[in-house]
């Protein structure tokens, strides 16, 4: 436990320090910023599309943190030879998965805390009353980046950063798609497609089910006994990948 | 016992501080995975309290066998073991350190004693004490970026000692230091040497081979040619190079 945390904290300093990460926020704050602008040409639904643009904005860049992050992670370990240094001493695969993941999940509550805390300020301001909800739909974004956190580090232990960051934004888009995909295959009737789309269901998490944006911009009523589920599942989903991918790195030479 | 795993075997008093037999690596390199012999049969021992020098030209094998002893890379058939109870025990240096940009000399050493077992104020005194030691007390808040190649070499040296190892092992410690840096990592060496360490060193620079070891292996195309006492060396050639030439070139 000792080990994860040192590894997680070291991780975490290295983060947060490095400058494009501080770019990267500025920018998805300006982004989100943009949204009153888009309210305003908006007719009358000011605070609805600020709302909408403002949580597609945290999702999209909090996607780009956690993916270009975790993809960088363990691989510069492995580049750069810093593994020579961890694992010359009594560190164990496990503590270094569970560190770097750990220090991820620090670094992403950072900047979702950040963008999630501007844009409940944003829309506190425009439509004149607080809406927790912003912040609820926020920290379900946070639920499906920790997952797909998990899957880059595992594609990371597999080949190089920029293919685990592709693979990463894969899952994601995929995950969004996947309950879609599922009932249109039960449209068509063939048995084939309808097995094949539900191992893909299995496989790849269903990122939509715990997407509550629709729900908070009043589109939808959201069912919480099926989100807390599904968050469940989402959690389990990352114990497995993270097994994986310590099992994958033990297979390495340095 | 063979060193596959990455703990290191248990202590026992009268063995070898390293004791290499048979080693071979073979690795698989290119598109069409085509099969490189590093190591063709690695044999040398190094006994405790020894500062031993593991010399060869370029592409010998040095590196390899000393990752192979760590167990960063896994052996192909022989075996390594080493008489210190795990790698808690070890301390290491890599040749051409890397380490984290962003984080600060104290930083990076408080991190590595945070991987060992250590209580807090044991830490804080070996960090500050290893600072002192290897002369970076002045830049021991100074990011790891800014550092200098002499400055990343003796950082490297001085997390390789802040478990207080029993054995040490040095990838071309002398490699981009400066006079000044060179007399304070030989001073390092020798008060390992004096408080009863076993050493053992990579390097090209054989005066230092000359006047820090007591035993030395030269290897050459992934096999130990010859291994002795640097006097048994002396013995047959004037200087320790005019002996290394000899060897690698017979």
């Amino acid at each position: 436990m000792r080990q994860v945390r040192a590894i997680a904290v070291n991780t975490f300093k290295e983060t947060i320090r490095d400058r494009i990460m501080a770019v990267i926020v500025v920018f998805a704050l300006l982004m989100i910023a943009a949204g009153l602008w888009l309210g305003s040409i908006s007719l009358g639904e000011q605070g609805r599309m600020m709302k909408d643009f403002g949580l597609v904005t945290v999702t999209a860049f909090g996607l780009i943190v956690a993916v270009f992050v975790a993809a960088g992670l363990v691989h510069k370990e492995v580049e750069k030879r810093t593994v020579y240094v961890l694992f010359s001493k009594p560190v164990s695969l496990v503590a270094f998965i569970s560190g770097k993941f750990v220090c991820l999940c620090a670094t992403m509550a950072v900047v979702l805390a950040g963008m999630g805390l501007f844009l409940f300020a944003l829309v506190w301001m425009v439509d004149g009353r607080p809406s927790g909800m912003v912040l609820l739909a926020v920290l379900m974004v946070y639920v499906q980046l920790l997952a797909i956190i998990a899957v880059t580090i595992f594609f990371s232990t597999l080949g190089s950063a920029i293919l685990a960051s592709v693979l990463g934004i894969c899952v994601f888009v995929a995950g969004q798609l996947s309950q879609n995909v599922l009932s249109l295959t039960r449209l068509g009737k063939n048995s084939l497609t309808e097995a094949l789309s539900w191992v893909i269901y299995v496989i790849i998490p269903n990122f939509s089910a715990v997407d509550v944006k629709a729900g908070v911009v009043g589109e939808q009523t959201l069912a919480w006994g099926q989100i807390g589920l599904w968050t469940a599942y989402l959690l389990a989903y990352v114990v497995v990948v993270l097994a994986l991918a310590a099992l994958v790195f033990r297979r390495k030479e340095f | 016992m063979s060193n596959s795993q990455r703990d290191t075997p248990q202590h026992e008093g009268s063995r070898p501080a390293v004791l290499v037999s048979g080693l071979h690596k073979t690795v698989r390199v290119g598109f069409r995975a085509r099969r490189l012999e590093i190591l063709k049969g690695v044999d040398f021992e190094v006994r405790r309290g020894d500062v031993f020098g593991l010399l060869g030209p370029n592409g010998a094998g040095k590196t390899t066998s000393v990752k192979v002893i760590l167990g960063l890379m896994r052996p192909t058939s022989g075996s390594v073991s080493i008489g210190v109870e795990g790698l808690a025990n070890v301390g290491y240096l890599p040749e051409n350190p890397y380490f984290y940009d962003y984080l600060s000399g104290r930083e990076f050493l408080g991190f590595c004693a945070n991987l060992f077992a250590l209580d807090a104020d044991v830490r804080r005194e070996r960090v500050e004490g290893l600072l002192q030691d290897v002369g970076l007390v002045q830049a021991g808040d100074v990011h790891l970026r800014k550092y200098s190649k002499g400055m990343l070499q003796r950082i490297g040296i001085a997390q390789a000692l802040v478990n207080d190892p029993e054995l040490v092992l040095l990838d071309e410690p002398m490699t981009g230091l400066d006079p000044v840096g060179r007399v304070e990592v030989k001073r390092i060496i020798e008060s390992l040497r004096e408080r009863g360490k076993t050493v053992l060193f990579n390097s090209h620079i054989l005066s230092d081979v000359h006047e820090l070891c007591s035993r030395i292996a030269i290897m050459r195309e992934g096999r130990v040619i010859w291994q002795g006492t640097v006097p048994e060396a002396l013995a047959e050639a004037p200087t320790l190079e005019d002996f290394f030439m000899k060897v690698v070139q017979a």
